[in-house]
């Protein structure tokens, strides 16, 4: 760990594979011409300005970042010339946008620069308040590559660097947006220098020709592909919820426009037409025809959105212990998690994936959390496909016996089995209550309350499902848990990730004799539970899953 | 409590029954005063009666149990190997973390805590879900205790994940 009052050692340190030999670092006392200094990783090094060995994003980044910004305003740009209706103003607010989104574009590439050394990695930026990341190499858990259709159009790329801590926090992300191709693969290649340098698989039809890092690689093995997507799969791209998320954001996009072009659609001819001819239907045919057009507006926007981000998936094995994800049709994203840092896959399958058959997987690492849109994303080592493949990656990733990922798992009993369906019940007897309410107050007809209790046996056939899927499994150094019904996962976590305990005890729960175990972990969701486990057998799992932390606190 | 779990060491500080006391008390007056002002409104109605003696009784039933039964369960160890918690009051909660795996170490007063010569002690590990706390203890020991769980985490190299 390098200190401030130890800068000198780190000027010694080179950086393997880019600008050969390296000046030293600037001594504390030049500190002076950095404003502010912060630091990740708990280190603050003096770096002046005249030092060498700080590289400089590309050139060409220069104009990604003016021209995303003025993408962002293209609606409101196309209102106004469309419209003219755009007073001088306006115009004027325009062209000041874009001259501060070229100024900007400029001053980030002329104060971002990184900086690599054998124990660290530095990324510096800002102007006013300068900001100085650093982190050690060793902590380097993941390293994401996306292009979007600019970058590729100039031949950049955006490099993120995960190291499991910070990463939420926002200006403490360790990025570099604007790299050339060529920098980022040997960027890449050094971070995780364990990797087999072959590279460029996944944006080799982008890098242009036999790119450096390419021929560099010469000899080394090839990679294995373990995943290729299928067309075929294209068939669970409407089981998911990506394609309500796409729908959402064109609705965004949409409403977006509208306001800023100020633009009246029901005015318009096409959709008057449409909105008359549809109220001459009558109510049936009317509800039909609505569900008919939205059902196939969906599917269409999911199958859309299903090849636009995983188009030419391909989850291959570079060497022995990295993985690499590549995929995407206009955004290219490339994600290297190195194997020693993957402490367990979850493999989920949403209720309608669950019923074709289908499960996707996602790392749990303590680089990429889960659940936060683009990192989620990142994360996902196979994207809804047949669950046997799922399964079968899973074991192979994790060097598991396939059983493990797809085979019965330890039930957690009938107490476990009743809080279920008195839960369910419970929750049916409310929707069900307010039903009769409702009816009551508004003089509805009867048959809707009598309906509602349809929801009684759909909540006890909610409540066996959720039984019988819950479960847990501990072998060979994996626990295996396994929770949901509308959404089920199986996490398969290896128990050296797990840093601590947590149990929980309602006095309910008391009384039933359950508690519910949950390992916390630096990786994915930080915590995974074993939820109303029978007392004995979760201290059971949990004294055997980590020999000496919880066994001096049992009692017999 | 859990059979087949020794309940941890230690207990906390007597006084934290009195702080959590006026706690429970001050959240109840705040309330109960709402109460009269919406009843005021109404000048009193019969159900507005009822409502402000059931909440009457049930808080103070919950300033009265609460603090006690707080106290019989939380508990807590500090041994060579982890942090050993027991917290809560209807809810139970154990935690336990591994002494190499702790980042961060820190106290927490607050106004309430002060006045009552309190502090609560907070370990953090590098799981999101796994910092580890322990309430009301007494001032003194608080700081005993962080002393003793800085050195002892200080010699653990790795970086803690």
């Amino acid at each position: 760990m390098t200190t401030a009052g130890t800068t000198g050692a780190a000027a010694d340190d080179q950086v393997p594979g880019l600008d050969g030999p390296l000046g030293s670092v600037g001594s504390v006392g030049s500190v002076g011409s950095v404003g502010s200094v912060g630091s990740v990783g708990s280190v603050v090094v003096g770096a002046g300005r005249g030092d060498t060995g700080w590289l400089r994003l590309s050139p060409r980044s220069l104009v990604v970042r003016p021209l995303t910004d003025l993408v962002r305003l293209v609606p409101l740009l196309a209102g106004l010339l469309l419209l003219h209706s755009g007073t001088g103003g306006r115009l004027l607010w325009g062209l000041l946008a874009a001259g501060t989104a070229v100024v900007t574009g400029l001053i980030h590439w002329a104060t971002t620069r990184y900086r690599i050394t054998d124990e660290r990695v530095y990324v510096r930026r800002g102007l006013v308040n300068t900001k100085l990341l650093s982190v050690a190499r060793d902590r380097i858990r993941t390293v994401d590559v996306t292009a979007h259709l600019l970058h590729r159009v100039l031949g950049v790329c955006r490099v993120s660097i995960g190291t499991g801590r910070n990463d939420l926090r926002p200006g403490e992300s360790f990025h570099l947006d604007g790299l050339t191709r060529a920098d980022a693969e040997t960027l890449r290649i050094t971070l995780l220098a364990s990797a087999i340098p072959s590279g460029l698989a996944g944006l080799a039809d982008d890098v242009e020709g036999p790119s450096a890092a390419g021929r560099r690689g010469g000899g080394a093995e090839a990679d294995r592909d373990l995943v290729r997507l299928r067309l075929s799969w294209l068939r669970f791209a409407p089981l998911t919820m990506t394609g309500l998320v796409v729908v959402g954001v064109l609705f965004g996009a949409v409403i977006q426009i509208i306001n800023a072009t100020d633009v009246t659609l029901t005015s318009t001819g096409l959709v008057k037409m449409l909105v008359s001819d549809f109220a001459s239907l009558d109510i049936v045919q009317r509800v039909l025809v609505g569900s008919a057009v939205a059902i196939v507006f969906y599917v269409v926007v999911a199958l859309i959105g299903y090849v636009a981000v995983y188009w030419n998936f391909r989850l291959t094995e570079h060497g022995a212990d990295t993985v690499r994800v590549t995929r995407g049709l206009l955004s290219l994203r490339a994600t290297t998690i190195s194997l020693n840092r993957l402490r367990g896959v979850e493999i989920s399958e949403p209720m309608l994936l669950r019923s074709a058959r289908g499960a996707r997987c996602i790392a749990i690492t303590t680089g990429l959390h889960v659940g936060r849109g683009a990192e989620h994303e990142g994360s996902v080592l196979v994207p809804p496909a047949p669950r046997e493949l799922a399964q079968r990656v899973t074991a192979q990733l994790l060097g598991v016996p396939e059983e493990l990922c797809a085979g019965p798992l330890v039930r957690h009993g009938p107490a476990a089995f009743r809080r279920r369906l008195f839960r369910a019940l419970l929750a049916a007897a409310v929707i069900i209550g307010g039903i009769i309410l409702a009816t009551r107050a508004r003089h509805g007809p009867d048959w809707v309350w009598i309906g509602s209790f349809g929801f009684l046996p759909a909540a006890v056939a909610v409540a066996i499902d959720r039984y019988r899927n819950l479960g847990h499994r501990l072998t060979d150094g994996w626990l295996v848990t396994r929770t949901g019904s509308f959404s089920r996962r199986r996490n398969i976590i290896g128990t050296d990730a797990i840093i601590g305990w947590r149990i929980h005890q309602t006095l309910f729960q008391r009384r039933q004799g359950l508690m519910t175990l949950t390992a916390t972990t630096a990786a994915g969701q930080q915590h995974y539970s074993l939820r109303d486990v029978p007392v004995e057998i979760g201290l059971a799992v949990a004294d055997q899953a980590t020999g000496d932390l919880l066994t001096p606190f049992r009692q017999h | 409590m859990l059979p087949g779990l020794r309940v941890p060491g230690n207990r906390v500080s007597r006084r934290a029954i009195s702080y959590w006391t006026a706690r429970a008390v001050l959240s109840s007056a705040v309330v109960v005063l709402a109460e009269i002002i919406c009843a005021a409104a109404t000048s009193f109605s019969t159900a507005w009666q009822v409502v402000l003696v059931v909440t009457v009784v049930v808080l103070a039933a919950h300033a009265l149990i609460m603090p006690r039964w707080r106290y019989s369960v939380h508990r807590w160890e500090v041994t060579d190997q982890a942090l050993y918690t027991r917290s809560g009051w209807f809810s139970v909660h154990w935690r336990i973390a591994p002494i190499n795996r702790i980042q961060t170490i820190d106290s927490h007063r607050s106004l309430g805590e002060r006045i009552f010569g309190l502090a609560n002690v907070t370990a953090t590990t590098a799981s999101a879900a796994g910092p580890v706390r322990i309430h009301g203890l007494d001032k003194d020991l608080a700081d005993l205790l962080l002393d003793q769980l800085a050195v002892a985490t200080g010699q653990t190299p790795g970086d803690a994940t």
